[in-house]
């Protein structure tokens, strides 16, 4: 990566590598990942509203968008991971740590909240600001990282429950999460939320710009005056508070705090982000993508037990058309990500 | 910054001394110093646990079913790739040997050597469509370690089942005193100290270093790539085959633990994610200090949770040492 051309690509933020895009057959070539993403998301629901005519009803709908919302909320700082080339693998136990604690300190009652609120936004950041100066400023490999920091977390979170808990949260808090205002459910809202926040950070502001160009070229961003360091500690810090945020909700979706919580969201969150188009090698990609990667892993899960009966032939299922939509999705990236130094800072 | 380099009259500081020395090498010794603190620190405490009756061969056999899994997954590392299907081959081959109790007398050998033969092809595969399709090992492997561990299941729903005694016999044991546990241990780092100096090897540091340059002194990459992948798949059905042996049943979800393990040792023992470096014979002394862990805090009778902390923790430490090592020597090549 030493061309020039390329450098200035990535310090003036654009993903792709040469040449401008117009017209409309240009720009579908660019967003092809996301559009086949889109794609795969309504033909899935086509097949499931043919198999079965309620599949497509509103409550039915509400509620595959509700768990799609977990993932969806766990993919945002992951896609900001993988965008920098990075990964968080500490989801699981930050998930279950956010839940477990919260559970604990609040003891049934929804008195002191805020401040338990408080407590969990504030390990969240801790967790994070460890994974992300360990990655940006001590180079450590972010998947190494995070995994580390996953074993440490859950030794102190079984340390400390003593490897086991039975604590339910204070029925006003799950009342409040399994709410709907205005006929949406509150979780999604929470999605809604977060979908909005990420959009506008990696689209419209200069830090979006940043962290693409850290993504594409670590060097060439700092030649233009990234502070690639700097850039390079938001993605874990916002990946651990939206776990935090989906222990939460899980929490209050499932009425308790357990310690297996986090389990199935190890690689769940890259793999949405992954099936929605972004390259796992990072520099090009977008939530919008996220999101349809959420829809399709939501979409697959509620489709398989429809069509194989035995909990077997629904993994394995779900193996082919993982890899088959990883595949799909990720023809542009490799074209373009072959044979690339991912060493990053 | 390193100093001491510019005039020659004044003596070089202990940091340019530092950056003389060989730093890949020395992340990769590290391990042994970890294991030989860890013993250390269990000797002083509860010595039983390292020089009592048995206590070597119950040692070896938890450790050499990670150690040949770490060794594959070594000469992943080494192209810059990742193999998690290990855990779905494990499994698997745990599965269909527990639930093949019933064969007797020879069959049982004839079966082991196909497990082999089913865990080198389910690596091939994985190699193939890593090499053919461009798609990343992480994301082939994960595909793959999800169908196998379906497969699994489908052989084995529950855990349960029991293990052909004739492959028990093969497997658990001693020779002439030694433990076969320690013997396979043994024979995996004299197959090291073979491979390493092999063009298999050199080809895969050089795939992992700089792909193009290797391409252009004439590597093979794809052809290495299907033969690096059907190793690792090969190392799993061993580590199968020991781990459905040491539980005498199967599980179906057996494998899934040593997918991180494996990593955590190789990383331990000083290899790089980014590919070239690394020793697998210092990923398998990672390995005995990984599991050394759990004894240490089982001697020092506090609870046994803190051994998952100090696991990851010792991860952290162990890759933030390789970190700081390779900026030294980064720094060294600029002055």
């Amino acid at each position: 990566m030493t061309e020039p051309e390329r450098g200035l690509a990535a310090a003036s933020g654009t993903p792709e590598r040469e040449g401008a895009y117009t017209g409309l057959a240009d720009k579908a070539r660019r967003y092809r990942s996301t559009l086949i993403a889109y794609g795969l998301v309504v033909v899935l629901f086509i097949i499931g509203s043919v198999h079965s005519p309620d599949f497509a009803e509103w409550a039915n709908i509400r509620t595959l968008l509700v768990y799609g919302s977990f993932i969806g909320i766990i993919g945002f700082g992951q896609t900001l991971c993988i965008l920098t080339g990075g990964i968080d693998l500490s989801v699981p136990w930050t998930l279950t740590g956010a839940a477990v604690l919260s559970s604990v300190l609040l003891k049934g009652s929804d008195a002191n909240f805020p401040l338990v609120c408080l407590v969990v936004v504030g390990l969240a950041i801790l967790v994070g600001l460890v994974n992300g100066i360990g990655v940006a400023y001590v180079g450590v490999p972010p998947i190494i990282m995070t995994l580390g920091m996953n074993g440490a977390l859950q030794g102190l979170l079984l340390v400390y429950t003593n490897g086991g808990i039975s604590s339910s949260p204070p029925q006003g808090f799950v009342n409040a999460v399994t709410d709907q205002i205005l006929g949406i459910p509150v979780i999604l809202l929470c999605w809604v939320a977060v979908a909005v926040i990420a959009v506008v950070l990696l689209s419209s502001t200069t830090f979006g710009r940043r962290l693409y160009a850290v993504g594409t070229n670590a060097s060439a961003a700092r030649l233009a005056g990234v502070r690639v360091r700097r850039v390079l500690l938001v993605p874990y810090v916002a990946s651990a508070l939206g776990a935090s945020l989906a222990g939460l909700l899980l929490m209050g979706f499932t009425g308790q705090a357990f310690l297996t919580m986090g389990d199935p969201y190890l690689f769940t969150g890259a793999v949405a982000v992954a099936v929605g188009g972004t390259s796992i090698l990072g520099g090009s990609g977008h939530y919008v993508g996220t999101i349809a990667g959420a829809l399709i892993l939501t979409l697959v899960s509620a489709l398989l037990p429809l069509f194989w009966t035995s909990a077997a032939g629904v993994q394995i299922a779900d193996g082919v058309i993982l890899l088959g939509a990883v595949y799909a999705a990720g023809r542009r990236a490799r074209q373009a990500g072959l044979g690339r130094r991912r060493r990053s800072t | 910054m390193s100093s001491g380099t510019a005039e020659k009259a004044v003596p070089p500081r202990a940091s340019s001394l530092l950056g003389r020395l060989p730093i890949p090498g020395l992340s990769t010794l590290m391990p042994y110093f970890y294991v030989a603190a860890l013993t250390v620190a269990i000797l002083g405490v509860e010595p039983a646990l390292i020089d009592g009756p048995g206590a070597v061969d119950v040692r070896f056999s938890a450790v050499f079913p990670l150690a040949i899994v770490a060794f594959a997954q070594t000469l992943n590392l080494f192209t810059r790739g990742i193999d998690l299907s290990i855990g779905g081959t494990i499994s698997v081959v745990t599965a269909i040997l527990a639930v093949s109790g019933g064969v007797k007398g020879p069959e049982a050998y004839l079966e082991l050597l196909a497990m082999l033969a089913l865990g080198t092809a389910i690596g091939a595969v994985n190699g193939l469509i890593i090499a053919y399709s461009g798609l990343q090992p992480f994301l082939v492997t994960l595909a793959t370690w999800t169908i196998w561990d379906g497969i699994a299941l489908a052989v084995l729903p529950v855990e349960g089942g029991t293990v052909p005694a004739r492959a028990t016999s093969l497997v658990l044991g001693s020779i002439v005193g030694v433990p076969k546990s320690v013997l396979c241990t043994a024979a995996l780092f004299v197959l090291w100290a073979w491979l390493r100096h092999t063009r298999f090897v050199r080809d895969l540091r050089a795939m992992g270093s700089d792909a193009e340059r290797a391409r252009l002194i004439g590597v093979h990459s794809s052809v290495r790539t299907v033969q690096c992948y059907s190793f690792s798949g090969a190392c799993a059905a061993i580590a199968g085959i020991w781990i459905a042996v040491q539980e005498a049943s199967g599980s179906p979800t057996a494998g899934d633990e040593y997918i991180l393990t494996s990593i955590a040792a190789v990383v331990i023992g000083g290899a790089s994610i980014f590919g070239g470096t690394g020793s697998a014979a210092a990923s398998m002394v990672g390995a005995v200090a990984y599991l050394m862990i759990p004894d240490l805090i089982a001697a020092t009778n506090i609870s046994s949770f803190w051994s998952v902390f100090l696991q990851g923790f010792l991860l952290i430490v162990a890759v933030t040492l390789s970190a700081l090592a390779i900026r030294v020597r980064d720094r060294k090549a600029l002055a």
